[in-house]
């Protein structure tokens, strides 16, 4: 079976129903996420929650530029998401080295803790 | 005005959600995260409830259900890991909202991706993550086991951000559901992707020798502008015989199963011929993450006096002996 | 030659003495050709710099003996010889000594060429030889004045006097006015060091700001006149300006009454340029600083004060003689001003009673002369007049500072008395009565002929005669307060008393023997040997003034006597048609004058005898007369029948004209007036303006400064560090923004 093959399985069972499901379902979904990572950033103290929140929040843009990708039948949207991968990456990696230093100086991974960097 | 889904319903959908996750989110004492969760619950079911009725006013019952599990587990993770108080679970919800985007990308033909995705965010990203997390917290020892930290424990100003996130969603989706046409049919989504092959001629050359199509002496037909003389929509190939310069056109029933494209192809022409100072890019800004996050981790020793200078001896005497046998 | 030329000009209306008043009838106004001048000039220049340079080394090293006294002495005197050697070289044509190139700008076709060089004509070597001659003889007298401070103050004394000299000789010889300038502002600051050169004592520092400031506003006007020169003449140097054919052609329109032809700012010229000479040569209304700086050490009075700083003006008058005649009221505003200054000094000197300060005033009052010859078309006798006077004003003040230094600085006239009498003290009594026998005119002394010379020019000049009249009054004033001084101090009972410098532990017991004094234990000490012999020098040098009345005279040029030829042949070069020799020069060609003159018209003026005779002639008795009975009266009131110093027959004379001695004595006030109309409502200005630039100025940038603070604190809260509170502000404000986005578009999509 070749890689084009997965998307007839997925669709299988409900070849015509397919076009029922909107773009906007999708983008809907994606604002929701994108939402609740912004919430969770804004609420939560521990700065390791505050940027697996971004996470989501790339996650949404993410499914996003995906659903526009096929609303346009172009493969641009499924590049943007690589790069959208690799930035992702690069922040975890620097945040996360961050987040260690951060708390080998207080030994807490409150983002308040670090109140007097307000210039 | 052409809306698929009443706005007022959404409205209600997003009160509810900033309802639901204000009163979810982690307090001291917290008596109303199981209410709130109910109603966060609530919110997304009619969420996903709405979409479902919205989807069928464009004709077809109850559409490709797989779109709604995925939907409801993607939202009730990301929904469980905000309001999660304990760092490590929020990390598992979130690995399990990824997966539920993977779900929606192979719906929308991203197989790749929705792969790539589960690979590098939940088998990468997230397990350092996971580590992090266990370095960074102490463990909780058995006294205390159900002790939480105040930092995880105590959700800031949750009311605020509610408000103004769902104020951000409320916007968002007015904006989505005006006039928002259906996604093209999966035929179109193929022959789009099959058009990829008429840059590819060595490729097809390849399949179709594979598939038993060509001779020794024959390829398929350049164009002037090097493209591969292929019809998608006729799926008619032009093939010449170098040696006897004759050509010869292939049919749409002689077009083989194996001649097309997949999103691999697609993808990977896109990026290379489309994006290649970007993938530079993006590879400078992976090798200064790499870097900075070495330096930003490394743990600074402070040596005593008399500690460096037996160092430096120590330096210096490997020094000499390099030297030594350099002369010897 | 420039004064043929300017002769010639100034005749040109009297075609037929022509030939007989000039002897050259060339009207070229070619430039004269301004030669280059030996190196070794630039010595003159150079040494009195070096010892002040030296001065400062010594005060560095911390010399304690008079080395630097003898250094000043030893340059004033070889830069004395140079300018004899300078003297004897000079064949009659100016030229040029070149140090180096010190400004030269070029902007499109003009260019300002002010170098760091020296013109060299007839008037310079003039003024440097009684410049440098009087700087090397009160080097050496203050030598001797000066010991009591030997030391760094002593250093510092002779720094500043070296540095004067210098600065006098860039003032007289450079030549352009840039040089002048600098000069001018050199001597004025050497002024101010010295005024306040005893700087503990609150009168000599009030002194020394008080010649600053009043020169300043001098100043200013002979800054604003050098660059209106160049802005009209495009030239600052000597040699171009004065053969510069457009003021040649003015001055020709001047001396044919044609003032219309000269434009204004010509004439603005001169009006502004005498303004710096009034500030510095002490002139109505800027003199008050002269008497007030009497508070430096006598040295300085007398060599800067009387002698050549203040005849300044004067050279600048001379100097720039051409630019003066070019306008119309330039010349009268001189004669008036100096006659009036030469009045009030005059009066208010008659009621003082300190020595120096009549003296001081004397000089006013001298110097008031010297501007009105010049304003009448003579600057020969003001010349003459400023030569005389420096060597008979050195020597009075010089008198005075002895006495001053030998009495522990007793000034006062009514403590001292009878001098003559006191061992050692012949040589200054001499001094002082040469002295004061020129100085009141008494015939045949050098002051008397220069002061008959400016006086007799008055009467001869339309016009002038009320100036005349004041004058001749001012000279029976002169005569009069002149002699007060010396039948007072040197004359009559021997009587002193020490003045407030005194220490008993100053001078021990001596057998002097002619203690007649109050102050018991107080002996004066007389003046050792180089006071008396400056003293010696400069009395032979006033009686000797006088044969310069009688010598160097030229007859090819006309001139009668040594100061004469000088001017005569230097850009001052003018006489008047009504002078002497003009008129004898025109009873030789037996030609009636007529036609317009220079200020006026002449008709027959030259034949009408002035008191029934030629002037000239006459004013030698009617000048004697009055300078004769101004010496009786103060016999009568101050000697005769005198018995003690403090009282004489003035005294109750003085009562009989009620407040007015009170008020010449208190100088008539000016200096209250002037305080009252000038500096009192300077301060009121000044304290106005204070407040306006407390309140509304500050406010106003305070306003601005405290704005930015006020917003600051408004949202200084927003900064709290916290990461998230910086995220709620962006979220917040992006959904603000998107919300007022989709209004604005549903809003548009409904209508």
């Amino acid at each position: 079976m070749d890689t084009t093959s997965s998307l007839h399985l997925a669709q299988m069972a409900f070849p015509d129903a397919v076009p029922a499901i909107t773009l906007a379902h999708y983008l809907f979904v994606s604002a929701a996420m994108f939402t609740m990572g912004l919430v969770g950033f804004l609420t939560r103290r521990n700065m390791i929650i505050m940027f697996l929140c971004t996470e989501l929040m790339f996650q949404g843009a993410g499914l996003a530029l995906i659903a526009f990708g096929r609303h346009h039948l172009g493969a641009d949207g499924q590049t943007f998401v690589i790069f959208v991968l690799c930035v992702a990456a690069a922040e975890a990696a620097m945040a996360l080295a961050l987040v260690v230093l951060l708390f080998r100086h207080k030994e807490t991974l409150s983002a308040q803790a670090w109140k007097e960097l307000n210039g | 005005m052409d809306t698929i889904i009443s706005p007022i319903a959404l409205y209600l959908i997003c009160v509810l959600g900033a309802v639901g996750i204000a009163a979810a989110l982690p307090r001291r004492n917290n008596a109303a995260s199981i209410a709130g969760g109910l109603v966060l619950a609530s919110a997304i079911g009619l969420a996903v409830l709405i979409l479902g009725l919205g989807a069928t006013k464009s004709g077809q019952p109850l559409p490709n259900y797989f779109f709604y599990p995925f939907a409801i587990l993607a939202l009730g993770a990301s929904a469980r890991m905000i309001t999660h108080p304990r760092p490590v679970y929020s990390a598992l919800y979130f690995i399990l909202t990824i997966i539920a985007s993977c779900g929606m990308y192979l719906l929308l033909s991203a197989e790749f991706m929705a792969f790539a995705l589960v690979i590098i965010y939940a088998g990468a990203i997230l397990i350092t993550y996971l580590f992090v997390i266990m370095l960074a917290t102490q463990a909780p020892s058995s006294a205390a086991e159900a002790f939480i930290d105040e930092t995880d424990a105590v959700a800031r100003e949750p009311v605020l951000a509610s408000i103004i996130g769902f104020v951000l969603l409320a916007i968002l989706t007015t904006a989505m559901f005006r006039g928002v046409s259906t996604l093209p049919a999966p035929t179109n989504q193929e022959l789009a992707q099959d058009s990829v092959l008429l840059n590819l001629p060595t490729k097809v050359d390849r399949i179709l020798d594979r598939a038993g199509i060509l001779t020794e002496s024959e390829r398929v037909v350049r164009n002037a502008d090097g493209t591969a003389a292929l019809d998608i929509a006729a799926r008619t190939i032009t093939i010449e015989n170098t040696d006897l310069n004759t050509i010869r056109v292939l049919g749409p029933d002689q077009w083989p199963d194996t001649l097309n494209a997949g999103n691999l192809d697609r993808l990977g022409y896109n990026l290379m011929h489309d994006h290649p100072m970007t993938i530079e890019i993006a590879g400078i800004i992976l090798l200064m993450a790499m870097l900075g996050a070495t330096v930003l981790a490394r743990k600074h020793i402070e040596l005593e006096d008399d500690l460096k200078a037996a160092q430096a001896r120590k330096l210096g005497e490997s020094m000499d002996q390099s030297m030594e046998a350099g002369n010897a | 030659m420039i004064n043929t030329t300017l002769l010639s000009n100034l005749l040109a209306f009297a075609p037929d003495t022509h030939a007989a008043t000039t002897h050259a009838t060339d009207h070229a106004i070619a430039a004269t050709e301004v030669g280059t001048g030996p190196k070794w000039i630039l010595l003159i220049v150079g040494l009195p710099l070096l010892s002040s340079i030296l001065s400062l080394v010594y005060a560095m090293i911390g010399n304690k003996t008079k080395l630097p006294a003898w250094t000043t002495v030893a340059a004033a005197g070889t830069a004395f010889l140079c300018t004899i050697a300078m003297y004897l070289n000079f064949d009659g044509t100016p030229y040029t000594v070149h140090a180096f190139d010190w400004i030269q700008v070029h902007f499109g076709e003009k260019s300002m060429i002010a170098n760091f060089s020296f013109y060299i004509d007839t008037l310079t070597i003039y003024w440097m030889l009684f410049v440098t001659g009087l700087a090397t003889c009160i080097a050496l007298y203050a030598s001797e004045y000066m010991s009591h401070d030997i030391g760094t103050s002593y250093c510092r004394f002779f720094g500043a006097f070296g540095l004067f000299v210098f600065s006098m000789a860039c003032l007289v010889m450079g030549d352009n006015f840039l040089m002048l300038y600098l000069g001018w502002e050199g001597v004025g600051l050497c002024s101010y060091l010295l005024i306040g050169y005893f700087y503990k004592k609150p009168e000599a520092v009030a002194a020394a700001k008080k010649a600053f400031i009043v020169n300043r506003i001098g100043d200013l006007g002979l800054a604003l006149g050098i660059y209106l020169i160049f802005v009209h003449f495009g030239t600052l140097e000597y040699a171009v300006l004065f053969s510069d054919p457009k003021l040649l052609g003015y001055v020709d329109s001047a001396m044919t009454g044609n003032f219309a032809a000269i434009p204004a700012i010509a004439q603005w010229i001169p009006l502004l340029l005498m303004i710096g000479a009034f500030g510095k040569s002490a002139q109505f209304p800027l003199y008050v600083w002269l008497p007030d700086a009497m508070e430096g050490p006598t040295p300085v009075s007398a060599l800067i004060h009387a002698a050549t700083m203040v005849t300044a003006g004067v050279y600048l008058i001379a100097r720039t003689y051409p630019l003066f005649l070019a306008s119309e009221s330039a010349l009268p505003i001189v004669a008036w001003i100096g006659t009036i200054t030469a009045l009030l000094a005059a009066t208010i000197g008659m009621a003082q009673f300190d020595i120096k300060r009549i003296m001081a005033y004397s000089t006013v009052s001298q110097l008031g002369y010297m501007f009105a010859g010049l304003g009448v078309l003579t600057p020969t006798g003001g010349a003459y007049h400023v030569l005389t006077h420096a060597f008979f004003k050195a020597l009075l003040f010089l008198c005075c500072g002895a006495v001053m230094h030998g009495f522990a600085g007793q000034l006062d006239l009514r403590k001292l008395s009878g001098l003559r009498k006191v061992k050692g003290w012949g040589i200054v009594s001499l001094g002082m009565f040469v002295g004061c026998i020129n100085l009141a005119g008494v015939p045949f002394t050098a002051g008397y002929f220069s002061k008959d010379t400016i006086i007799a020019e008055t009467f001869v000049t339309p016009g002038y005669s009320m100036i005349g009249w004041i004058l001749l009054f001012t000279a029976g004033l002169t005569a009069y307060y002149t002699f007060r001084v010396f039948f007072r101090v040197f004359m009559g009972p021997v009587e002193y008393h020490p003045g407030e410098e005194h220490h008993d532990d100053d001078h021990g017991h001596d057998d002097h023997a002619e203690d007649h004094g109050h102050a018991g234990d107080f002996h004066p000490h007389a003046p050792g040997w180089a006071i008396n012999t400056v003293l010696m020098i400069l009395t032979v040098c006033s009686i000797a003034a006088t044969g310069l009345y009688f010598v160097g005279g030229d007859k090819d040029a006309h001139t009668k006597h040594y100061a004469q030829t000088m001017v005569m042949s230097s850009t001052a070069a003018f006489e008047s048609p009504y002078s002497e020799h003009a008129i004898h020069a025109a009873h030789e060609a037996h030609t009636p004058n007529a036609g317009a003159g220079p200020r006026g018209t002449i008709d027959h003026a030259l034949e009408v005898p002035v008191f029934g005779g030629d002037p000239h002639k006459m004013m030698y008795y009617i000048s004697a007369g009055f300078g004769i009975v101004g010496i009786a009266l103060a016999w009568f009131l101050h000697l005769f029948g005198r018995t003690n110093a403090a009282e004489c027959k003035m005294d109750p004379i003085a009562r009989m004209f009620g407040p007015i001695p009170k008020w010449a004595e208190n100088k008539w006030y000016v200096d209250e007036i002037y305080w009252a109309i000038l500096v009192t409502p300077l301060r009121v200005a000044s304290h106005i303006f204070h407040w306006i630039d407390k309140l509304l100025v500050d406010g106003i940038v305070n306003l601005f400064g405290i704005l930015p603070r006020v917003f600051a604190w408004v949202i200084r809260p927003s900064q709290s560090g916290v990461l998230q509170g910086y995220a709620v502000s962006m979220a917040g404000g992006i959904a603000i923004l998107l919300l007022a986005v989709f209004v604005i578009i549903l809003q548009g999509g409904a209508s």
